[in-house]
């Protein structure tokens, strides 16, 4: 006390409850105010200083601060308590990943096995299974995901025949090969599938190595995405039905012609990337299918260098591909210009089984 | 630099252990030295633009204590002022003012066809212009003594905390906090540590979680349906609160640690019940100034009915134009203006209404917060919208009511997210003002780890990293 009495020039009286180091001081003048902490907390406390009693007065306050160590437990208490809810958290939400019916915790946990095997992005979800094996009768696996880029694709499809029986045909929807409409960072928010794939740890390691790290330190991060959103939403159901189910609107389809141009971005290394899947899956004795999903019939026209990408893709995959851009006609089967609905998921899936693409008997 | 990056760790690291380590003359170098490097971070160029208000108004600050006559103080005042101004006005507003310019010459026909300088805003010019002003305007009206040393002015213009987005601290509240060395304490290491956590899950949580589903709406509204549109703009209100709120919370959590005190800056805004409380709730350090810089000296309300909405219109517009060189800025101001006016106007007859309908307290406290939520968020429209034309579209899309079904929702996981975080938010601030959270994380050793650990686990499970700036740097 000796400390603040001769900074106060005042002599202190104890509390009643006799706990000096836990009160606040307020000094003005010579009057004394003493405030047990018990009383106040920090934000009453800005309040009191800012009191029109106290402004333009030289009030001031001091903290009592007699016990430093002991007050600093709380850093390593509040570290340690974190990062044991973070192992604890961590560990059941990998338990969650790995018992998910989502598409990828199936391909992580071997249960995926399939006579088909489609790979795209949101358009890849057109592949519409319910409706494929009721059809075809046979087993399908679909790895699409929304702005899904061609590293990651081949990434998973190359973990996907690692673990399970190679499938009898592989379909993949060549508007993979776009970096402008894929999403670059979708990579990271597979971080939670990293402990089951070394593959997939390197892709992260060398293109987000500060989330792939931060995963590391904290396990909950490593859970911190939608894709892990999706992976609990379908903890006990299946994902198969992933579709969004609407029909495009009337402004939208009267504003078709105010749509920018179509033109699919890629270069050599992408070109690359899907090379090396199709090799993957030819080397496992899979039919490898290069398709043109359905566009919206009046896009179509909006769509500058679909040739020269075919082209591209025929000459570095050695791969026909199968344009189906404008496979589906009616309106009503669009959710925008890009993306069929069910009713038109199920009209490109008759016209691939019409086509032998996918049958009961692939050829 | 930006509090949510790990520049500003491996910074703060750093600058913490120096500033205790140093004292007097060597420890305001350092927070100088720290805080030019904060803001040279962003573009070392513009530190010649705060180095140079700096010393102007320092240098006048001493000229209006050392003149006798008024009218030679008043001059140097309004000096002081207009430079300030004229920094604030060219680099903020010489562009807009000429397209705006431009663009009306050319509805009346005549072709003006003047180019534009493509001037860069300087991050948070608003800010420490207003700070700076505030002090040779209380040098003046001698409710200050100016500072005589200028690395203390320097230090109190360019602090780091709330250099770039606030809170707008007053120079009579801290100038006088750099007259001495502020001590470490742990008291204040918990009480800041507290705010800065709240701070950041307000920021990196909330608001960076809604953002992607904000930007998506407000970018093309026709694409979506009315429901999207719902939940786009009741996502913004707490998007832009979170982000501005959180940026304040981390600044006074901070400064608390480093020994200062800041004002408040929120006080639960969205819990107002009419629009004269949501200014004393939102960014206070605003809004006071204006009253006390701007609509005070108008009049304020002592000239009759009509002088105090004249008053009132003119500082809200003006307020809007702070934030930013566009007219829809302009048009949150001036619907705010009327707000206040209708108010005033109707205020009094609607709570009789209700009183003659008896309504609980409980319901009228209900509808009082649920109207003023409802008119805020509408001029949030005008806040976000880049153009009338996206404002429009927004709220003609909401109206269409055809376009509320569940399946057209754009993301289902985004928003169901958000609703979690919003609701977090909200359960924190309601049930706050019966707990005190801070008091109770102050005392009590065995809550204060567990919320502090909550607080970081919601940060990592939940956090947004990595997309960008506070939204009220652009201001």
């Amino acid at each position: 006390m000796g400390l603040l009495e001769n900074l106060f020039d005042i002599q202190f009286e104890p509390l009643q409850n006799g706990r000096l180091d836990d009160a606040f001081f307020f000094c003005k003048g010579e009057k004394l105010v003493t405030v047990a902490v018990h009383d106040i907390d920090f934000e009453g406390l800005a309040a009191l200083v800012h009191y029109p009693v106290f402004l333009g007065s030289e009030a001031f306050v001091e903290v009592l601060n007699l016990n430093t160590m002991k007050k600093s437990f709380w850093i390593f208490g509040t570290i340690a308590l974190a990062l044991l809810v973070d192992r604890g958290g961590g560990w059941f939400l990998s338990k969650i990943t790995k018992e998910s019916q989502f598409r990828y915790s199936r391909l992580y946990n071997g249960s995926e096995d399939a006579a088909v095997l489609f790979v795209g992005n949101s358009r890849g979800l057109s592949f519409f299974q319910p409706y494929a094996e009721e059809k075809t009768g046979l087993r399908t696996a679909n790895l699409s995901y929304n702005g899904m880029p061609i590293e990651l694709a081949s990434t998973l499809v190359q973990d996907y025949f690692d673990r399970h029986k190679a499938p009898k045909v592989m379909l993949m929807d060549l508007s993979l090969l776009d970096s402008v409409r894929m999403d670059n960072k979708l990579a990271y928010q597979f971080n939670h599938y990293t402990p089951f794939s070394g593959r997939l740890s390197k892709l992260l390691r060398e293109r987000f190595s500060n989330d792939f790290y931060a995963g590391k330190l904290s396990h909950l991060y490593r859970h911190n995405s939608e894709v892990f959103q999706r992976t609990f939403f379908y903890w006990k159901k299946s994902d198969k039905d992933w579709l969004l189910d609407r029909v495009i609107s009337p402004e939208m389809k009267a504003n078709v012609g105010n749509q920018a141009l179509l033109r699919f971005h890629y270069d050599n290394k992408m070109l690359g990337h899907l090379a090396k899947m199709v090799k993957y899956a030819q080397e496992k004795g899979t039919k490898v299918e290069l398709v043109v999903n359905p566009y919206y019939p009046d896009f179509v026209p909006k769509i500058v260098n679909l040739d020269t990408l075919v082209m591209d893709v025929q000459r570095t995959s050695g791969v026909t591909v199968r344009r189906y851009t404008n496979a589906v006609q009616e309106s009503a089967a669009f959710g925008d210009f890009q993306h069929v609905n069910k009713v038109g998921a199920k009209l490109y899936i008759d016209q691939l089984i019409a086509d032998g693409v996918i049958s009961s008997k692939p050829n | 630099m930006i509090f949510n990056s790990l520049t500003f760790l491996a910074f703060i690291a750093i600058f913490l252990p120096g500033y205790f380590l140093l004292k007097g003359k060597a420890r305001l170098l350092w927070s100088l030295a720290g805080s030019y490097l904060f803001y040279g971070w962003w573009d070392w160029r513009f530190l010649s633009l705060i180095f140079i208000s700096t010393l102007m108004d320092y240098w006048l600050g001493l000229k209006i204590d050392q003149a006798h006559e008024d009218k030679r103080r008043y001059r140097m005042m309004v000096f002081s002022c207009t430079l300030n101004l004229t920094f604030l006005g060219f680099f903020k507003y010489f562009d807009f003012f000429i397209n705006s310019f431009a663009e009306m010459m050319t509805s009346f026909g005549i072709n003006a066809d003047v180019g534009t300088l493509g001037i860069i805003l300087p991050v948070g010019i608003s800010f420490y212009t207003f700070q700076s002003m505030s002090y040779t305007i209380d040098v003046y009206r001698k409710h200050l003594v100016p500072e005589r040393d200028f690395i203390r002015y320097a230090t109190f213009v360019a602090f780091w905390p709330q250099l770039v987005a606030g809170p707008i601290v007053r120079a009579s509240d801290f100038l006088p906090q750099f007259q001495k060395d502020h001590e470490f304490h742990w008291d204040r290491v918990i009480s800041g540590t507290g705010r800065v956590l709240w701070g950041f899950f307000k920021k990196c949580v909330v608001a960076d979680s809604l953002a992607p589903f904000v930007d998506q709406v407000f970018q093309e509204p026709n694409a979506f349906t009315s429901i999207n549109l719902l939940i786009g703009i009741v996502f913004y209100s707490f998007q832009i609160y979170c982000d501005f709120s959180g940026y304040s919370d981390i600044a006074i959590g901070f400064a608390r640690i480093l020994g200062y005190d800041f004002n408040e800056n929120f006080k639960k805004p969205y819990f107002s019940q009419n629009f004269s409380e949501f200014w004393q709730r939102w960014h206070i350090s605003l809004s006071s100034w204006l009253r006390d810089y701007l609509y005070i000296p108008l009049g304020g309300n002592r000239n009759g009915k009509f002088s105090t909405y004249k008053n009132n219109m003119l500082t809200m517009l003006l307020g809007g134009l702070w934030h930013g060189a566009n007219w829809t800025f302009v048009f949150w101001g001036f619907l705010h203006g009327m707000y206040l006016v209708m108010q005033r106007q109707l205020g009094k007859p609607f709570g009789a209404v209700m009183n003659g309908l008896r309504f609980p307290k409980a319901l009228k406290v209900t509808i009082n917060i649920a109207i003023t939520y409802f008119f805020t968020c509408f001029a949030w429209i005008y806040f976000r919208s880049s153009d009338f034309g996206i404002a429009t579209d927004m709220i003609v899309g909401m109206t269409n009511l055809d376009g509320y079904s569940f399946v057209s929702m754009m993301n289902k996981f985004w928003v169901v997210k958000g609703v979690l975080l919003i609701g977090i938010l909200l359960t924190v601030e309601i049930s706050d003002t019966k707990l005190h959270w801070n008091g109770l994380a102050y005392r009590n050793p065995a809550f204060r780890i567990a919320a502090f650990a909550t607080l970081l686990l919601l940060i990592a499970f939940f956090g947004s990293f990595g997309s960008g700036a506070f939204i009220y740097f652009q201001f």
